[in-house]
C-alpha cells in the first residue's frame, strides 16, 4: 500500500514538526511541511499531494488565498484541502457540517486522531 | 363779585334770607329786554320791581341790532323780547337772537293778536311766551324763573348727552342696542362702519340682515340668554376672517331695563382682541417651547450621562474581552504543539516503562485542562458579560420599530419591511441590540426631516471572509464560515458627507444641534455590536440616495 502524500502548510514551525512526526509515525503518510504560505503553491506542484492541510491565519498570505491558488491551478485542480486553523472554533465547524468555504475544516487544537480521521475521509484515494 | 354791584340799576339786592334769585347762586338776574316801546319798557321795569324773591339787573335794547351787540359782548341770564322791532319782525327777531346767543333762554312778549306767532317761537326753542296785556309781576316772575331753571336743566341735559354721545361714538368699541324682538335700536358709528351701513340702514333690522344665518342665530341666542337671565353676558368669540385668519372678539351684553326693572332689550359692546390674543398665544407657545427645550435639555443630559456610562462599561468589557481572547488564542497553538508532542512520545514509550507512560498521561490531562480554560476565556470574552439568549431577530427588529413608530409617523416616513422567513435565532442581549437599532432608526429619521422611506431588511448568509482589524488577531470579529444574520437599514435622506464618514464612530462627533445629538449613539452602538461578536457598517448607498447601515450578528448554538 502506497503512503498518502500530505502537504502541511502552517507558519507555526513547532506544530508542523510535531504533526509531521505524529503522522509519519503511523507509517501511512508521507508528509511535506511548508512554513511559508507563498511557497505553498510551488511545493504542491512539485509534491503533488493527495491532501493539503492548510492553516488560515498566516503572515503575508491568508490560507484562503492559498486555497484559491491551488483550486485555480490546472495541474492541482481537485486536490483536497482541509483547513486546520485556530480561526474557527469547534462549534462553528460543527454548525456547518465540517465545511467552511467549500472546504472541510478542522479547528485547532485538534488531536492526531482527529487529523487522521479527516485525512482518511477526504484524501484522494 | 364787585362787578355785579355796579350793574344793579333797577332793583336793590335781594335782602331776604335764603332768597334764590338765580339757580346757580343768589346774584341778581341779568335780564336783557328787547323792546322799542317806552311804555312797555316802563311797564316791565315796574313789574320786575314787584317780583318778590328776585332782584334784576335790567338792560334795555330798543333794536335788534343793539340786542345782538349786547348779547355778543355781555352775559345775560334771560332775554325778554318783543317780536315787532323797528329793524326786525316776527320769528326772524327770535331767530336772530338765538343765532347770537343760542344758550340764553328767551321769553317772547306777545300781543293778543299774534299768539300763533309766539307759539311758533316756543316750538323753535323759546322758553315761554307772555301776553303784554294783563301781565302781572307774579306771572312774569314765575315765567322768568321757570325759563332760567328749565334752561339750566336743558343745558345740563345737552352737556350730559354730549358727554355720553362722545363716549359712545369715540370709544374704540362697537356698541349697539336691540329690542326684545332682536331689532337694532341703536348702533354707534364704529359699528355702522363695521357693517358698512348707515345708522338708518341698521335701525329696525336684525342680525340675519347682516350675518350668515349660523352666526346671526348664535348672536340672538346670546341676546335671549341675557333677556332670560337678566344678567351680564360675557364671551370671547372666535371668527374666521375671509383671509382665513382667526379673529377674537370680546363681547359684553347687558340687559336694558325700564324704571321698574323690566327688561326692554339688550345692549352690546364688543371689540377686537385678536392682537392681544395672538400675543398671549405667542407667549404661551414660547413658554411651551421653553419648557420643552428645558425637558429636552434635561433628557439629553441624562442620555449623555447614560451613554457615557455605557461607553465606559463597553470599553472596560472590550478591554477584558480583548485581553482574554488574545491570551486564549496565543495559548492554543502551543497547547496543540504540546498535545502533538505528548501524542508522539506516548507511542515511543518502551515496554515496562510505566512511569514514563504515567507522566505522559498526566501531561495529556494538563493539556486538556489548559485547553478548557482557554475555551472558557474565549466564551467569557465573547458573551459571558452579556445576558445573551437566543432571540428571534425579526421579532426584535419589529419590537424596536414599534418604539420609533411615533417618530416615523410624525415625520411622515414610510416604513418598508423586507424580513426574511425562517431566520436562525441570534444569541444576543435583546435590550442591548434594541438600543443599537433605536440609534440607527433615530439617525435615519433625523436624516429625513421632510419625510421619506425607511427600509429594513433582514437575511442570513455565511461569511466568506474573516473580519479582523489590523494588528489584532483576536479582537471580537466574525470568522470565515460563520453564519450571520444581517440587518440592512436604509434611509432616503441626504447621505453622509465623505469627510464625516470616517468620524461617525468617534465618540462625541455629531452634526446634530446641542441637545439633540450626544455624539455617543454610534460609538456605543458599535461597542455593543462588537461585544456580541458582530459588525456594524455605515455607507452611503451607491445611488447616492441616503445611507445604508449594515449590522451582522453571529448565529451560534445555544450550548456551544
Amino acid at each position: 500500500m502506497t503512503k498518502k502524500r500530505i502537504l502541511l502548510v502552517d507558519d507555526e514551525k513547532s506544530l508542523t514538526t510535531l504533526l509531521k512526526l505524529n503522522l509519519e509515525e503511523t507509517g501511512s503518510y508521507d508528509v511535506r511541511v511548508e512554513n511559508w504560505p507563498e511557497d505553498a503553491l510551488a511545493a504542491a506542484r512539485e509534491f503533488k499531494p493527495d491532501l493539503i492541510l492548510l492553516d488560515i491565519i498566516m503572515p503575508r498570505m491568508p490560507g484562503g488565498n492559498v486555497a484559491a491558488q491551488i483550486d485555480n491551478d490546472p495541474a492541482l485542480k481537485g486536490t483536497p484541502i482541509v483547513f486546520l486553523t485556530a480561526a474557527v472554533r469547534k462549534w462553528q465547524v460543527e454548525d456547518n457540517d465540517g465545511i467552511i468555504c467549500e472546504h472541510p475544516c478542522l479547528a485547532k487544537p485538534a488531536s492526531v486522531e482527529e487529523v487522521i480521521a479527516m485525512i482518511e475521509k477526504h484524501a484522494r484515494k | 363779585m364787585a362787578w355785579l354791584s355796579s350793574r344793579v340799576t333797577s332793583a336793590g339786592r335781594g335782602n331776604e334770607a335764603g332768597l334764590a334769585t338765580n339757580s346757580v347762586d343768589n346774584r341778581p338776574i341779568q335780564l336783557l329786554l328787547v323792546e322799542d316801546n317806552p311804555a312797555d319798557v316802563r311797564l316791565l321795569r315796574e313789574l320786575l320791581k314787584e317780583i318778590s324773591g328776585s332782584s334784576f339787573v335790567l338792560t334795555v335794547a330798543p333794536r335788534m341790532s343793539e340786542a345782538q351787540a349786547r348779547l355778543a359782548a355781555e352775559s345775560f341770564d334771560v332775554v325778554v323780547t318783543d317780536l315787532s322791532l323797528p329793524d326786525s319782525r316776527d320769528l326772524s327777531s327770535f331767530r336772530e337772537l338765538r343765532s347770537v346767543a343760542p344758550t340764553v333762554p328767551v321769553i317772547v312778549l306777545s300781543g293778543l293778536d299774534d299768539e300763533s306767532l309766539a307759539v311758533s317761537a316756543v316750538r323753535e326753542g323759546a322758553q315761554d311766551y307772555l301776553f303784554k296785556t294783563g301781565l302781572d309781576a307774579h306771572i312774569l316772575g314765575r315765567s322768568i324763573r321757570h325759563a332760567i331753571e328749565r334752561h339750566v336743566a336743558e343745558q345740563k341735559l345737552v352737556r350730559s348727552e354730549a358727554f355720553y354721545h362722545s363716549l359712545v361714538e369715540h370709544l374704540p368699541q362697537n356698541i349697539f342696542r336691540k329690542d326684545l324682538d332682536e331689532r337694532f335700536t341703536f348702533a354707534n358709528q364704529r359699528f355702522c362702519q363695521l357693517l358698512d351701513k348707515s345708522l338708518d340702514d341698521i335701525i329696525g333690522r336684525t342680525d340675519f340682515d347682516f350675518y350668515p344665518p349660523a352666526l346671526a342665530g348664535k348672536y340672538q341666542e346670546d341676546d335671549r340668554e341675557v333677556i332670560r337671565t337678566g344678567k351680564i353676558f360675557e364671551t370671547i368669540e372666535e371668527n374666521v376672517a375671509p383671509d382665513g385668519e382667526t379673529m377674537y372678539v370680546q363681547v359684553v351684553k347687558t340687559p336694558i331695563r325700564d324704571a321698574k326693572g323690566k327688561v326692554l332689550g339688550t345692549q352690546c359692546i364688543f371689540w377686537d382682541i385678536t392682537a392681544q390674543k395672538r400675543f398671549e398665544q405667542q407667549l404661551q407657545r414660547k413658554n411651551e417651547a421653553l419648557a420643552a427645550s428645558e425637558a429636552a435639555l434635561r433628557k439629553s443630559n441624562e442620555d449623555l450621562k447614560s451613554a457615557q456610562l455605557q461607553l465606559i462599561q463597553a470599553e472596560k468589557m472590550e478591554s477584558i474581552g480583548t485581553l482574554a481572547a488574545g491570551v486564549a488564542h496565543e495559548v492554543k497553538n502551543p497547547l496543540a504543539i504540546m498535545q502533538m508532542g505528548v501524542n508522539y512520545l506516548s507511542k515511543k514509550v518502551p515496554a515496562g516503562e510505566e512511569s514514563i507512560a504515567m507522566v505522559l498521561q498526566e501531561m495529556r490531562e494538563a493539556i486538556t485542562r489548559a485547553d478548557s480554560i482557554t475555551r472558557g476565556l474565549l466564551d467569557f470574552a465573547a458573551s459571558k458579560q452579556l445576558a445573551v439568549k437566543p432571540e428571534d431577530f425579526n421579532q426584535l427588529i419589529s419590537d424596536t420599530l414599534k418604539m420609533v413608530r411615533h417618530e416615523l409617523h410624525k415625520k411622515r416616513i414610510e416604513l418598508v419591511k423586507e424580513l426574511a422567513d425562517k431566520l436562525p435565532k441570534v444569541a444576543v442581549e435583546k435590550t442591548q441590540i434594541q438600543q443599537v437599532f433605536v440609534n440607527i432608526f433615530v439617525n435615519a429619521v433625523h436624516a429625513m426631516p421632510e419625510g421619506g422611506t425607511l427600509t429594513v431588511r433582514t437575511f442570513a448568509r455565511q461569511m466568506t471572509g474573516t473580519t479582523h482589524s489590523e494588528g489584532s488577531r483576536s479582537s471580537a470579529h466574525l470568522w470565515m464560515g460563520d453564519t450571520v444574520v444581517v440587518a440592512e437599514v436604509e434611509d432616503t435622506g441626504t447621505g453622509i458627507p465623505q469627510e464625516h464618514l470616517v468620524k461617525i464612530f468617534d465618540p462625541f462627533f455629531t452634526t446634530k444641534p446641542t441637545g439633540v445629538g450626544t455624539g455617543l449613539g454610534l460609538p456605543v452602538s458599535r461597542k455593543i455590536v462588537e461585544l456580541h461578536g458582530g459588525t456594524i457598517d455605515i455607507k452611503n448607498k451607491p445611488d447616492g440616495q441616503g445611507v445604508r447601515v449594515t449590522v451582522q450578528l453571529q448565529v451560534r448554538r445555544e450550548n456551544s
